[in-house]
């Protein structure tokens, strides 16, 4: 007799195809790390300094770890919010229009209300918030409700928010410079400013959305077999707008937390954001045509991106290399995730 | 009367219908040089538009012309003076390339092309950068007048700028139109997998149709360039909104197969038509921006063809 | 319990059911077989929810049921347990169960997992499967899939009130020997719980499971036998029985082929995952015909001929050469054309006209330098539209708009204005109507006079008996029998149902 219970594909074996996959991301976030000292290394070897790798490193020390740290939250909860839509095979790039009418609209309702967190201005957040899932919802319908693919709209939604926010300002910067809400970049608990375990939380929060939830995992069913979750009852148009609101949502984090670092909300507050971590999500294992990876992939690549944004400045490599290879980058992450005997044809 | 029906008279209807509110309200909008100036000032964004068109004829979407445009401002400004005229050739190869980089990286690596054009867009901004020295620069007066003075000429009343931009429309219409190349456009765009089908060279023709849009947005960058005689990585930002807008606005929807390079035409001039009319109600340039793309949202929702989508809207 | 009263369905052009009656009884296994086309499918689809009769009832313990989706259909007790898979993989085997019913394990959006595991759990106890409910589904084998369908089913059981009939879709088609016994076995255990109605084209297995069965052709239920006076060959008799008009298919106009130089030499050409050792000949003016289920390899075998598909080992030779490369564009070159069954996808490119279709394949031939002859084009599209006697008011006039049969004819007019003289025809005739099929007949005639060889899978058995000089049964991917189909010596639809399952 057969045992089909025991035909369970043995989790054995160590470098399959998929586990490699899997981790690749993690593999070159490692590989990333210990190459930028060894430059270092190289370099004062040239020179004829002594250096001892890694500890005499200046990108491998504490103090560059929270520099990066720094950099990467915002576009983390950014990636995060953009993670979840990507899951659902969709794609959402709306979030540089997005966070700029946030953060002004926060900067707007903050001084407006007080100025400080000690006062009524602390409600500036939550509205800031509710004015991401507003603009997040309003994405979801434009894209489920006229049939328009997500790109597109979201794209001319982003084009929308980002001229409302140049409506918003005329043009002119706002300063918010409470001392309170500038904490969460000046005051370090272990070396790293408050920002970061604030990601760090909305991070686990997302990981239970994503794991614990049914809206969560209702994503997954989406971006796995959108027909057949269909058919098995699930309202998939209810799913893509609460998904596209919850995105939404995290911009707006995103866009408090860049706000937080720099102390400043304008129209430009959004700039670069788009391309970062559409490119964190892709290259952290989240595949594009979605069901597969997660918020820790996310996690991941916004470390690579943000590694090699500040790795390359600390080798002395000029800023505008970034771009460029943050594109190549971008683009071998999608080539090498695409299994090609499933796809026909791409357009 | 079915809305299907009526469908493909919308675009020049509405221009119709816009400029007759527009020139009710403001008489001047009439002036014939008025008129022109505003046509000719709509000549770069029309160029990069054509482009796009062979983009989304085929069911695809350039994001990196802005991009491209960006690098051909900054390519035409630093080599003007080693190269004269033939800069020319080098800003349309170098865009011509792009275009082809971006149409390989869809067709053989399988990358979606609304992700992959925006890659290559930014290796554009990186070499733009690198080339710039992150720095704005300006073209040599001298030099610019020589090589491209006569731009800024006319010939019984028609400004050599707006005669480049026929001369390109009429090109781009017998590509369309004429050749085997554009007839292979349409299979593609209509009915792709027909097209292989009949044993059409797909891949080709999808590498082709980006590296054309490619090369326009270069053309795009070079007048653009010359017209505001410098460069600089951020020169052209701007553009894509509006060019998507034109093409869309004109007619060919964003499923491919329909419209084409005229249907752009009256595309760019109605997004013409709407600057100025926010010029006289005296909406400013920030607040264009939102207008726009509430245009787009409107205006792919009116042209795509649901049918094609195959019931899954991603 | 469960039954279909006098069920009609038409589609256009099409008369797909014919005053169906059906029963099933309680705890009773029905089986359900028929030729592809015979109203298998439809019949299903009514039965789960998908289609609604045009004619007929539908009652449930004598109450008339009306459902407008299959979730209707789920909530009155009916369950489909499908042919393709449909779990999404990516998901674990107990999200898959439970996918759309959620809503119970989930408090204030959260998932209660451990709720779900147990559940899963004694679900998946039921069709005796011992695997981890949080196993993700993508690392289960194709059995142990058909199991976790068969287990989502059968939460119907905790959902609803009253009987339970579960429609297994070729449940068998993946499953090894061993795999299909313990898998009857279990719908045996089950059958105290639920009834089931078995469709498969594997009349041994139909008849080793099902208390009755139900036998289909052409829309309408030809007989009912019990499994005790179930005969194998009486059934497949009953399946394909007729008799073969010889006009309708031209058979007084089969002309010998020349059995000289062969066009096509296939020698033991196999593809991975689809067919293995194929060998044939293909000669000037000859139909060959490839006969098999669906998915045994014949469209597969089409793609390879025409360079879709590339031979892992094995060697294509087309008029002397050995194919090396496996293009589309290569194959056209080679002069070969191809005639998809999906007509309105891969045949005629909708939004393009008749002209413009025609001359698709051969752009070449008709510019100048990539500049297109657009007056020849029109005039050869003319010529061929006299030729084939299209009817359209127009060759400026969409494809898209044609009926079917002139879809076909601008695909034909395509290949042979081309000079093709190979022809794949995959399906030529389906969706049809009479008329449309004969001219396609009478097209393949006058290919075979003007020296075409044609390969062709055909739309149904008669078709293949009627049109081909030789006819190659397929199996599973593997070579069966050839048969000789000269004009009275034509073998039997029994003698090639035989060798097919």
């Amino acid at each position: 007799m057969t045992d089909i219970s025991a035909q369970t594909e043995a989790l054995g074996g160590l470098l399959t195809r998929d586990r490699i996959v899997r981790w690749a991301p993690v593999l070159v976030l490692v590989a990333l790390v210990l190459l930028f000292p060894f430059f270092e290394f190289l370099a004062d070897l040239v020179e004829g300094k002594e250096h001892v790798y890694l500890l005499d490193s200046r990108f491998f020390s504490i103090r560059n770890g929270a520099r990066i740290g720094i950099a990467a939250t915002p576009a983390l909860m950014v990636a995060v919010g953009a993670t979840f839509i990507i899951i659902m095979g969709s794609i959402d790039l709306s979030m540089e229009g997005t966070i700029s009418v946030c953060a002004v609209l926060f900067a707007f309702a903050f001084l407006g209300w007080g100025g400080t967190l000690a006062s009524w201005a602390w409600l500036a957040i939550p509205l800031a918030l509710v004015v991401g899932a507003l603009l997040g919802f309003v994405n979801g319908m434009i894209h489920v409700r006229l049939k328009i693919p997500s790109f597109m709209a979201s794209l001319a939604m982003g084009f929308v928010g980002t001229g409302l926010a140049l409506l918003l300002t005329g043009g002119d910067r706002l300063r918010v410079e409470d001392e309170l809400f500038r904490s969460l970049l000046t005051v370090r608990w272990l070396n790293f400013p408050i920002m970061c375990y604030v990601a760090l939380a909305f991070l686990l929060l997302a990981w239970f959305i994503q794991s614990h939830t049914a809206l969560g995992r209702n994503f997954y069913a989406v971006g796995g077999g959108e027909q057949l979750a269909q058919s098995s009852g699930l309202n998939v148009a209810r799913v893509r707008i609460m998904g596209f609101t919850l995105a939404g949502i995290f911009f707006a984090v995103g866009a408090l937390l860049a706000v937080g670092r720099i102390g400043i909300a304008e129209t430009a507050t959004g700039n670069n954001f788009m391309f970062v971590s559409i490119t964190a999500v892709v290259v952290g294992g989240t595949a594009l045509w979605g069901g597969i990876g997660g918020v820790w992939n996310t996690l991941v690549g916004v470390l690579i991106v943000n590694v090699i944004n500040n790795g390359m400045v600390v080798i002395g490599l000029p800023p505008y290399v970034q771009d460029g290879v943050l594109g190549t980058l971008v683009i071998l992450a999608v080539a090498l995730s695409t299994n090609r005997k499933s796809v026909t044809f791409v357009k | 009367m079915n809305l299907e029906r009526i469908k493909p008279h919308f675009p020049w209807m509405t221009l119709l219908a816009l400029v007759c509110v527009v020139g009710a309200a403001n008489p001047a909008f009439f002036d014939p040089l008025g008129f022109l100036s505003l046509v000719t000032d709509v000549v770069p964004l029309f160029i990069m538009a054509l482009g796009m068109t062979f983009a989304i004829y085929i069911g695809g979407i350039d994001l990196s012309a802005q991009q491209v445009a960006n690098m051909v401002t900054v390519v035409a400004t630093v080599y003007l003076s080693q190269f004269g005229i033939g800069v020319a050739v080098i800003c349309v190869l170098a865009g011509f390339l792009f275009g082809a980089m971006s149409g390989f990286v869809t067709t053989r690596l399988y990358v979606p092309s609304f992700v992959s054009t925006l890659a290559m867009g930014f290796i554009a901004l990186s070499a733009a950068k690198y080339l710039s020295g992150q720095r704005a620069l300006s073209m040599d007066v001298t030099e610019r007048n020589t090589s491209f003075g006569w731009m800024f000429d006319s010939t019984a009343g028609v400004p050599h700028q707006l005669a480049i931009a026929i001369a390109l429309l009429a090109f781009a219409w017998f590509l369309q139109t004429r050749t085997s190349f554009g007839r292979a456009l349409k299979a593609v765009g209509s009915g792709e997998l027909a097209a292989v089908a009949s044993g059409l060279n797909v891949d080709r023709v999808k590498i082709l149709a980006f590296a054309i849009s490619g090369a326009f947005a270069g053309i795009a960058g070079l007048v653009f360039s010359v017209k505001l005689s410098g460069g600089d990585a951020n020169l052209a930002n701007g553009f894509l909104l509006l060019a998507i807008v034109a093409v869309l606005v004109g007619g060919t929807p964003l499923t491919g197969g329909v419209g084409g390079v005229i249907n752009t035409a009256i595309g760019t001039l109605i997004v013409m038509v709407i600057r100025a009319a926010m010029v006289y109600l005296e909406i400013s340039a920030t607040q264009q921006q939102m207008v726009f793309g509430v245009v787009l949202i409107i205006a792919i929702a009116l042209t795509i063809d649901c049918s094609k989508l195959s019931g899954v809207v991603k | 319990m469960y039954a279909l009263n006098k069920v009609d369905k038409h589609f256009p052009g099409v008369h797909a059911l014919k005053a169906v009656d059906f029963q099933v009884g309680r705890g009773e296994i029905v089986g359900l077989v028929g030729e592809n086309g015979a109203g298998k499918s439809t019949l299903m689809k009514i039965i789960y929810g998908a289609y609604q009769p045009d004619g007929g009832s539908i009652t449930i313990d004598g109450t008339t049921m009306r459902f407008q989706n299959p979730r209707q259909a789920m909530n009155h007790g009916i369950g489909m347990v499908f042919q393709e898979q449909s779990l999404i993989t990516n998901l674990t085997v107990m999200e898959n169960i439970f996918l759309g019913y959620e809503q119970q394990f989930v408090k204030f959006g959260i998932v209660d997992w451990r709720a779900m595991a147990k559940a899963a759990r004694h679900q998946l106890t039921k069709v005796k499967l011992d695997v981890d409910p949080a196993a993700v589904t993508s690392q289960l084998s194709f059995a142990q899939r058909q199991l976790v369908e068969l287990a989502k089913v059968l939460t119907l059981e905790e959902r609803i009130d009253g009987d339970l009939v579960i429609l297994l879709d070729e449940p068998t088609s993946v499953l090894a020997k061993e795999e299909v016994e313990l898998l009857f076995q279990l719908v045996r255990d089950l059958a105290k719980r639920a009834s089931f109605i078995f469709v498969s084209h594997r009349i041994d297995e139909v008849l080793e499971l099902s208390d009755r069965i139900y036998v289909m052709k052409d829309g309408a239920v030809v007989d009912v036998v019990t499994r005790d006076e179930a005969d194998v060959d009486d059934i497949q008799h009953k399946m394909v029985g007729r008799e073969i008009d010889k006009e309708y298919y031209r058979e007084q106009k089969q002309a010998p082929y020349a059995a000289d130089a062969p066009l096509i030499r296939f020698d033991n050409v196999s593809v991975d995952n689809r067919y293995r050792d194929i060998s044939f000949d293909l000669h000037r003016g000859e139909v060959l015909c490839l006969v098999g289920t669906e998915g045994s390899g014949r469209e597969a075998i089409l793609r390879t001929i025409f360079g879709l598909e590339t031979p892992t080992s094995g060697a294509v030779t087309i008029k002397g050469e050995q194919v090396t490369r496996f293009t589309a564009m290569a194959g056209v070159a080679r002069g070969v054309g191809y005639v998809p069954r999906e007509r309105k996808v891969e045949g005629i490119v909708n939004g393009m006209n008749v002209f413009e279709n025609m001359t698709l394949s051969q752009l070449n031939k008709y510019s100048d330098l990539g500049v297109l002859r657009v007056g020849d084009e029109k005039e050869m599209a003319k010529d061929w539209v006299d030729r084939l006697a299209i009817k359209t008011p127009d060759i400026r006039k969409d494809c898209g708009g044609l009926s079917g049969g002139n879809q076909q004819k601008v695909v034909l007019a395509k290949w042979r204005s081309g000079g093709s003289d190979i022809i794949l025809l995959d399906h030529p005739t389906r969706g049809l109507d009479i008329g449309a099929k004969e001219d396609v007949y009478e097209m393949v005639r006058e290919m075979n006079d003007a020296g075409v060889g044609i390969v062709l899978v055909a739309d149904t058995l008669e078709e293949a008996i009627g049109l081909s000089h030789t006819i190659i049964v397929i199996k599973d991917g593997e070579f069966q029998k050839r048969f000789d189909g000269t004009p009275g010596a034509k073998p039997s639809l029994y003698d090639l149902v035989h060798h097919m399952i």
